[in-house]
């Protein structure tokens, strides 16, 4: 039997997820500005086509208006985990890759870094809101081997490809935590998120 | 029917009649003159719209009708204008499209959508039928929608593509419903209400902001205020007694490009009810120059208390008062 949500538990969703939506917005702004920054320096074609690149987490998602709280909430902390390493890898390549030339590519990339591990923290906070068991981060050695080193051309495309991706997610973000705070006509909590365990 | 393009030469053979039988040749039943015939054929050179018609071959003599043909003279399609723009978002998408010039000869127009490697359908309206829509199957995707319209008519065809993501495109309708009022015993300010537009299907999860823009019709300038939320704004610096222009547009909160302008609304900011003064003053003012006692006029236009602002306004209405007195004492 689904318990009715406690006042106290529905404020501190909607608190929570009015900063998380403030967080995705800033967010998203800044991921615009760094992808524009990054064409530049990079020297790519910003209408260039990047194919889906293995590991990039893809915002794109169908019957979307029909996912349930939880769902939303789980599929964004996978995703903000696996920008989370993926921005640590790009970060790391730029260093290796440039030095001092690009360093406010570097120092926006790293800003970017802190607000994805920031947002999802915060994600893990509204689940564990939810009574939810957060799941736990893949260990390395239990992951896939690592994929083969690509080349200087190929790791700007894959850059390329991440920003992008993330920029959508931001997007999503903000309308994911906007349906959490939609009250559900039967209950009064928030939708898909009253579920029996 | 047969089609041909405008300044082309059309030569009309009479069915099978010979190049030398005596015919004669009509367009929607009047006869044509010999100057246009070549032995039995029908020539007719740099042809014009005005020439489509109902064309006609008799044989001389029997006034059998040897052949028959519906002319439509026209043009071969150029590059169509195709436009696709989501007003209702996230639901989905609409393309309308239109010819430059016309053909002035039927056309057909085929379009093809294609999200990726995937054939979408665009439903066709029944009206207008130049417009066709889609429903979004996914959502949040980088990947770019490309949309090909090809028109085609007898006389030839052409092709425009657009390709764009889904976020480029989201434009809402403008505001509606927009309400301009007066604010009671306030002269500098104007309360502006509007509704979202009707086409925005969920206005909750995906929230607009606003644009206003206001001035009084009788400055260029516009002043403008965006607003995050809300539906409604209390303009505070009007002009007192001026007539006012006012507009919102509207744009999703995250994405997209802003609505056009809302339908103009006008509104005038409350003012005093005017003192039945102004009478008196027009009397004095004309019977100044054969008044020999003179008492100043009470001051009305020149001290219209809506357009002074501030305390000063008294000091000034008395001032005033001495200047018209000294003046209309020089022209006693």
């Amino acid at each position: 039997m689904a318990a009715a949500e406690s006042p106290s538990t529905a404020l501190r969703r909607r608190d929570l997820c009015s900063r998380g939506i403030r967080l995705a917005g800033k967010m998203r702004a800044d991921v615009v500005d760094l992808l524009d920054a990054y064409v530049e320096q990079q020297g790519l074609d910003a209408s260039a086509s990047v194919a889906a690149v293995e590991g990039v987490p893809l915002a794109a998602v169908e019957r979307w208006d029909e996912q349930t709280g939880t769902q939303r909430l789980l599929e964004n902390l996978a995703a903000y985990r696996a920008f989370r390493a993926l921005l640590a890898q790009m970060l790391e390549e730029q260093r290796e890759q440039l030095g001092e030339a690009d360093v406010g590519l570097g120092r926006a990339l790293a800003a970017v870094l802190l607000q994805v591990s920031a947002f999802a923290y915060h994600l893990e906070e509204l689940l564990r809101l939810e009574s939810r068991g957060i799941p736990g981060e893949e260990e390395e050695e239990d992951g896939p081997p690592p994929p083969p080193r690509l080349s200087l051309f190929e790791q700007k495309l894959r850059g390329l490809g991440v920003l992008r991706e993330l920029a959508q997610w931001a997007v999503r973000s903000v309308r994911d935590l906007r349906q959490l705070t939609k009250p559900s006509p039967a209950t009064g909590a928030a939708p898909g998120l009253a579920e029996s365990p | 029917i047969q089609y041909e393009r405008v300044g082309a030469d059309v030569t009309m053979k009479c069915g099978s009649m010979d190049w030398d039988a005596a015919v004669t040749w009509t367009v929607n039943g009047t006869d044509i003159d010999e100057s246009h015939l070549n032995g039995s054929y029908l020539v007719l050179k740099n042809v014009g719209l005005s020439q489509s018609g109902q064309y006609s071959c008799y044989e001389g003599s029997s006034w059998h009708l040897k052949y028959q043909t519906y002319l439509r003279v026209g043009t071969p399609p150029k590059e169509p204008v195709l436009m696709c723009r989501s007003n209702n978002y996230p639901k989905g998408f609409y393309c309308s499209w239109h010819l430059p010039t016309p053909t002035y000869i039927n056309n057909t127009f085929n379009i093809s959508v294609i999200h990726g490697t995937k054939d979408m359908v665009c439903e066709r309206d029944a009206i207008p039928k130049n417009r066709c829509h889609i429903r979004y199957l996914q959502l949040f995707s980088t990947v770019k929608y490309k949309v090909t319209l090809t028109v085609t008519n007898a006389l030839g065809k052409n092709f425009t593509t657009l390709t764009f993501d889904e976020f480029a495109i989201v434009k809402p309708d403008p505001p509606e419903s927009v309400v301009a009022k007066p604010v009671p015993n306030n002269p500098r300010r104007l309360e502006v209400s509007w509704q979202n537009p009707s086409s925005w299907p969920d206005p909750e999860s995906f929230p607009l902001k606003f644009f206003l823009r206001y001035r009084p019709l009788i400055l260029d300038q516009w002043q403008h205020v965006e607003l995050s939320d809300g539906t409604s704004h209390t303009i505070t610096d009007a002009y007192a007694g001026k007539e006012y222009i006012i507009q919102v547009a509207a744009k999703d909160s995250d994405i997209g490009t802003w609505s056009d302008w809302s339908v103009a609304v006008h509104a005038t900011p409350w003012t005093e009810e005017p003192k039945h003064l102004t009478t008196e003053a027009q009397i004095t003012e004309t019977t100044s120059a054969s008044t020999s006692s003179f008492m100043a006029p009470p001051t009305t236009k020149i001290c219209d208390k809506g357009a002074v602002v501030g305390s000063g306004a008294v000091a000034v209405c008395w001032t005033a008062g001495l200047v018209v007195a000294a003046y209309s004492v020089l022209f006693i």
